[in-house]
């Protein structure tokens, strides 16, 4: 006996060594040896999503569940990884916080930022006692792309940093009867899209004496030198335009069943709500998800904290209770991302009939925010002048810290229909994507403002129960049912429109000869209600409020008492 | 006793056949157009486009003969609204019809160069209800909705309280009640009127009893979400059959897709409730200059009024009252989403009944001083023999104890749709109509060929793009919607032949009914070279030149 447990000691103790061996010491708040090893300094195409997620799964059994919510227009899986503590308690019965990136093809990194947030919350678990009690409470449903095809796209083909955006699913741009017979063409074969120039003594650029790698606009008196002539790409159907109908074009974040109006009056709408497969995936397995309070999507770039209404004709679905929790969560996230503004998107942005963030907010009752990714901020910690396209910032950043990685320098090429042209300008993973070094940060702190906005999400218990005799066998039995977090269990907009059904309160294990809401429990106003009164239905639980309801009931000995709310979780106390 | 029952099978099919005049349920509409089908190889294809929720087909009979895609295109829908069960006949009708006269050179012509396609119900689910053993009124499919939003599903349906098979009202004598009989026929409820210093007397509510105690009576049975309030126009978001949201169905879905994927479609024709037909829909720019449209450009009611007048031609719409399109409908889809010519019509509406001058006659009717329509429709109904309403008897009623109750009122589906023996005729003049509108399709021809013989073998070859329809090419709607194609005129070469002048293709924004565009080119070399134009909803034209 003794010697097996030597030998125990020896193998923990080798074991701890081997730890030691591997020459690491934690970081705050990082996992410093984590199961799943991933390196957060680079992007991964859908097999190597697959992978990461599989993994995670492995490797933790009782936080992590892999599953598929559909597949692609190409037929990838669409993964959603389910974390929570399994536990403690049915994932559907916690309150759940949706997280998604990578709705636009091009704007890659809010996978990153989802399976970051997927294996921190995984790897942090044993270790950080907040992270321990988020997930005993919360259910985190976490799909990293929903735009898996064309990201493909986007790292595989010839491509830009605004290209693909679209899905996979091909369109006629030009109406001319033919679908995508003229898309990009890498007349260089490195794999991205940049710009082609040519020498014109009427054109109104000059090449940037300071970094001749950057086309400046001459100034009104001054004569130019170089022409614009846009992406590389050449006219390959012969109709006098170029790259007039590649892939795609519409925009997957204009197909949402909210408010939706067709291309006429917004360019990048396909056919009507939910036309497209992935969004139509996401849309059951929302609808199949009744838990989710809270939700997330990520997009670049810009440093922006978006909320809707997307559009001024759909001001007035956002009101002020439910404007007052956004701005809360809006706020806290421009102290937890620095460089980054809480914006709305059709004040401060542009505007957007039928995009996600509207059809969780309108159609759902669901808090949402997405955040475009990555801002000019972090090139040197400070504003830019100007964070449109490309500020002079980006050049001296790809220069200095960089090294030049980011750049296609200019070379001479013969075109076809242009002559002698000159092609180059940044790749394609460079001014909306992070660059490597700063994806980790960017992610951590980014899922720290997910986290939060996660953890404002309701959080019901039980708090009090008083018992008052009323003689004749029969007792008062008054519970108090408290909101500990910010977030009703209903939205004003759900109020409104009953999105979800009441909460019901009810009590098992006696006869009910009376049920009622309690409105004003010092006054003793209440209010009956006459059908089915063992299951109290109440409209909402207020955030850090409570409700109050009461039974007359007979044969109170041990009974349970249990909320069961749609957004705020199932709980319950017995006495 | 084998015998009997052979006759009485027997018996049955002539009875059907006798029926097939009338309403049919979905077994024997399927049946009937698998009949049209094989009786119509060439010019007649069926298929189904989905299946509902209630797993029945969605069909569509495609007509016309040649590659039927590249033909101009009218979509002619019936049952978008479940309780216009006659839409559907309407629809089979046509296509009857149609192919009935397809020998006749007129039709045979029409058919060579112009696709139907016709879906006779969008609404099987709920069309079926006509033909349960308890009829009612029904526009939902056979989804399960939660049409009250309490979180249960189909908790409250209607009862046929006094067993007659058919839902009506019932009418509860109450001082809290707001609705009274009507002054000039008392079987008619009206609401009282404050304004007028009236009070009500009566509850009226469908028949049937509150089951789930919530104070509202049979606020969520059977079915469903509405074809005709699932589309993204005007969407009524969050009204009970709207579904959770635009085209959440899998009916709307398949419809949609198909129609999108057909550019020949120029014109859609609905059989439904709303009506522009008898009164063309106007321009008004007051709603035309936000970036969201509600109403229709000034181009686009030129060509409603062109539509209207022919069908006028055909159908007699003096007494059609106003048909207003609703929120969420596949008629408004059509023109503001979808981007093609919109028409729609019920097909038939009740007469007018008028008071007999001479004082024998005259003394049988009260006035109807405020023209209710009930009023004005019970009348013309009996006049014409029909019987549309139940009268009203008492019966005891479950959460009305002690009360007057009493079970009554128009008998479903009557108001809205004809008598069976009058959808002949119905059919009839609107095959003519919507014949009509195919010969006024919008129509590309390729005119005045010019070929100029130049100096060192340069040819100059002109020739005029003319649209010959009286529909536009482009609707004026459609002028920025990508779904719908532009005009390509497009000169050929062989490799021995190049063009120096000109644009090898030409795309053409739009042509109006009557413009004409010409288009030239400068070829070097010899030898035939191709012109062709056209867009799918124009046709396209093909002329071959030697030069």
């Amino acid at each position: 006996m003794k010697k097996i447990l030597l030998t125990l000691l020896v193998f923990i103790s080798i074991k701890g060594m081997a730890q030691d061996a591997a020459g690491v010491f934690r970081a705050a708040g990082s996992p410093e040896n984590p199961k799943v090893s991933i390196a957060w300094n680079r992007y991964y195409n859908h097999d190597g999503i697959t992978d990461i997620c599989k993994k995670m799964a492995a490797a933790y059994p009782d936080l992590v569940k892999l599953g598929s919510i559909g597949k692609s227009y190409q037929g990838r899986e669409m993964w959603v990884l389910t974390i929570t503590d399994f536990k403690t308690g049915k994932p559907e019965e916690k309150p759940a916080f949706y997280m998604d990136g990578n709705i636009h093809s091009n704007e890659i990194q809010g996978t990153e930022m989802a399976l970051y947030t997927a294996w921190y919350l995984s790897e942090s678990f044993k270790d950080v006692t907040w992270v321990k009690q988020l997930l005993a409470d919360r259910t985190f449903y976490i799909i990293p792309t929903i735009n898996p095809d064309a990201r493909d796209n986007f790292m595989k083909a010839p491509n830009s940093m605004h290209s693909p955006r679209s899905g996979m699913v091909p369109v006629d741009n030009d109406r001319d009867g033919k679908v995508n017979e003229d898309g990009f063409d890498d007349l260089d074969n490195n794999g991205s899209i940049t710009q082609m120039i040519r020498k014109s003594s009427t054109g109104r650029f000059k090449k940037d004496p300071s970094n001749p790698n950057r086309l400046v606009q001459v100034k009104a008196d001054e004569l130019g030198e170089y022409e614009y002539l846009g992406n590389e790409g050449i006219d390959s159907d012969g109709d006098g335009r170029v790259n007039e109908d590649g892939e795609g074009y519409y925009d997957p974040n204009r197909d949402w069943g909210w408010k939706w109006q067709p291309n006429t009056i917004q360019n990048g709408a396909y056919k009507y709500p939910f036309s497209l497969p992935e969004n139509r995936n996401i849309r059951d397995f929302v609808m199949a998800h009744p838990n989710i309070a809270g939700s997330q999507t990520f997009h670049n770039s810009g440093g922006m904290i978006l909320r809707g209404p997307g559009v001024e004709e759909d001001a007035s679905t956002y009101n002020a209770d439910d404007s007052r929790i956004y701005d809360a969560i809006g706020k806290k996230g421009e102290t937890l991302l620095p460089g980054y503004k809480y914006m709305i998107v059709y004040r401060d942005l542009y505007s957007v009939f039928g995009g996600e963030l509207d059809w969780f907010y309108g159609s759902r009752g669901v808090y949402t925010f997405s955040n475009e990714l990555f801002t000019s901020y972090m090139y040197f910690n400070k504003q830019t002048p100007d964070d449109d396209g490309d500020p002079s910032e980006a050049y001296e950043f790809n220069n200095e810290l960089l090294f030049g990685d980011a750049m296609v320098p200019w070379k001479e090429f013969n075109h076809p229909q242009y002559g002698k042209i000159e092609v180059g300008g940044f790749k394609k993973n460079f001014t909306r994507a992070d660059p490597g070094f700063l994806l980790e940060s960017d992610a951590h702190r980014n899922m720290a403002f997910c986290l939060y906005h996660a953890y404002q999400m309701p959080k019901l218990s039980v708090e009090e129960i008083t018992e008052k005799s009323l003689g004749g066998g029969l007792t008062e039995v008054t519970a108090v049912i408290k909101n500990e977090r910010m977030m009703p269990t209903h939205a004003s907009q759900d109020l409104k429109y009953k999105i979800e059904r009441p909460d019901y309160i009810s009590i098992e294990g006696v006869k009910v000869v009376a049920g009622m809401l309690v409105q004003n429990r010092d006054l003793n106003i209440t209010k009956e209600q006459k059908n089915n009164p063992a299951v109290m239905e109440v409209n909402n639980i207020p955030g850090l409020g409570s409700v109050t309801v009461r039974w007359i009931v007979s044969g109170a000995k041990a009974y349970t008492i249990k909320v069961d709310s749609r957004k705020g979780g199932v709980v319950s106390k017995t006495k | 006793m084998k015998k009997y029952l052979l006759f009485t099978l027997l018996l049955g099919c002539v009875v059907m056949t006798g029926y097939s005049q009338g309403y049919r349920n979905h077994a024997q509409l399927s049946q009937k157009l698998k009949s049209i089908e094989s009786a119509n190889p060439g010019l007649a294809k069926l298929q189904s486009i989905t299946k509902t929720a209630g797993g029945k087909d969605i069909w569509l009979m495609e007509i016309g003969s040649g590659d039927r895609a590249i033909h101009p295109a009218i979509a002619v829908v019936g049952g978008v609204e479940g309780s216009l069960v006659s839409s559907q006949e309407v629809a089979v009708g046509f296509i009857e019809k149609l192919l009935a006269s397809a020998q006749k050179d007129s039709v045979k012509n029409l058919l060579v160069s112009t696709t139907f396609y016709v879906f006779p119900n969008m609404s099987p689910d709920a069309t079926e209800q006509y033909f349960a053993t308890l009829k009612y009124e029904r526009s939902g499919n056979a989804f399960a909705t939660d049409d009250d939003r309490d979180g249960k599903l189909n908790e409250d349906p209607f009862e046929d309280l006094n067993g007659d098979g058919i839902i009506t009202m019932i009418r509860v004598e109450d001082p809290t009640g707001k609705w009274k009989a009507h002054a000039a026929d008392p079987r008619v409820m009206v609401m009282a009127s404050g304004d007028k210093g009236e009070r009500g007397n009566y509850l009226l509510l469908t028949e049937g009893t509150d089951n789930d105690k919530d104070g509202k009576w049979n606020e969520d049975g059977d079915g469903g979400v509405q074809f005709n309030k699932n589309h993204p126009f005007d969407h009524p978001s969050f009204t009970p059959g709207s579904g959770e949201h635009p085209v959440s169905e899998p009916e709307n879905r398949a419809l949609l897709d198909l129609m999108h994927d057909r550019p020949n479609i120029f014109s859609v024709v609905t059989i439904g409730p709303a009506n522009n037909l008898a009164e063309p829909f106007k321009f008004d720019k007051s709603k035309t200059t936000m970036r969201v449209i509600t109403g229709i450009l000034e181009k686009d009611a030129g060509v409603n009024k062109m539509a209207s007048d022919l069908y006028k031609k055909y159908v007699n719409t003096k007494e059609s009252p106003a048909a207003p399109p609703s929120k969420g409908d596949f008629m408004q889809w059509a023109y503001f989403h979808y981007a093609r010519m919109s028409f729609s019509t019920p097909a038939w509406w009740p007469g007018k009944f008028e008071i007999p001058k001479d004082t024998v006659g005259a003394k049988k009717f009260k006035t109807n001083d405020d023209k209710n329509t009930d009023v004005e429709f019970i009348r013309w109904a009996e006049k014409e023999g029909l019987d549309v309403f139940v009268p009203w008897k008492k019966i005891t009623h479950p959460d009305f104890p002690g009360k007057v109750v009493e079970v009554g009122g128009f008998r479903p589906f009557v108001k809205s749709n004809p008598p069976e023996k009058a959808i002949d005729k119905i059919a009839e003049t609107h095959t003519k109509f919507i014949t009509a509108l195919g010969y006024a399709k919008p129509d590309l021809d390729l005119i005045n060929l010019k070929t100029e013989s130049l100096e060192d073998g340069i040819s100059r070859v002109t020739v005029t793009a003319f649209n010959k329809g009286l529909f536009p090419a482009v609707a004026e709607v459609a002028e920025r919607n990508y779904w719908v194609k532009l005009l390509n005129v497009s000169l050929n070469v062989s490799k021995d032949q190049t063009v120096v002048g000109g644009s090898r293709v030409t795309v053409l924004n739009n042509l109006q009914p009557g413009e004409s565009v010409e288009v030239s080119w400068l070829v070097k070399g010899k030898g035939a070279v191709t012109i062709e134009g056209g867009a799918p909803q124009t046709g396209f034209k093909k002329i071959n030149v030697n030069l």
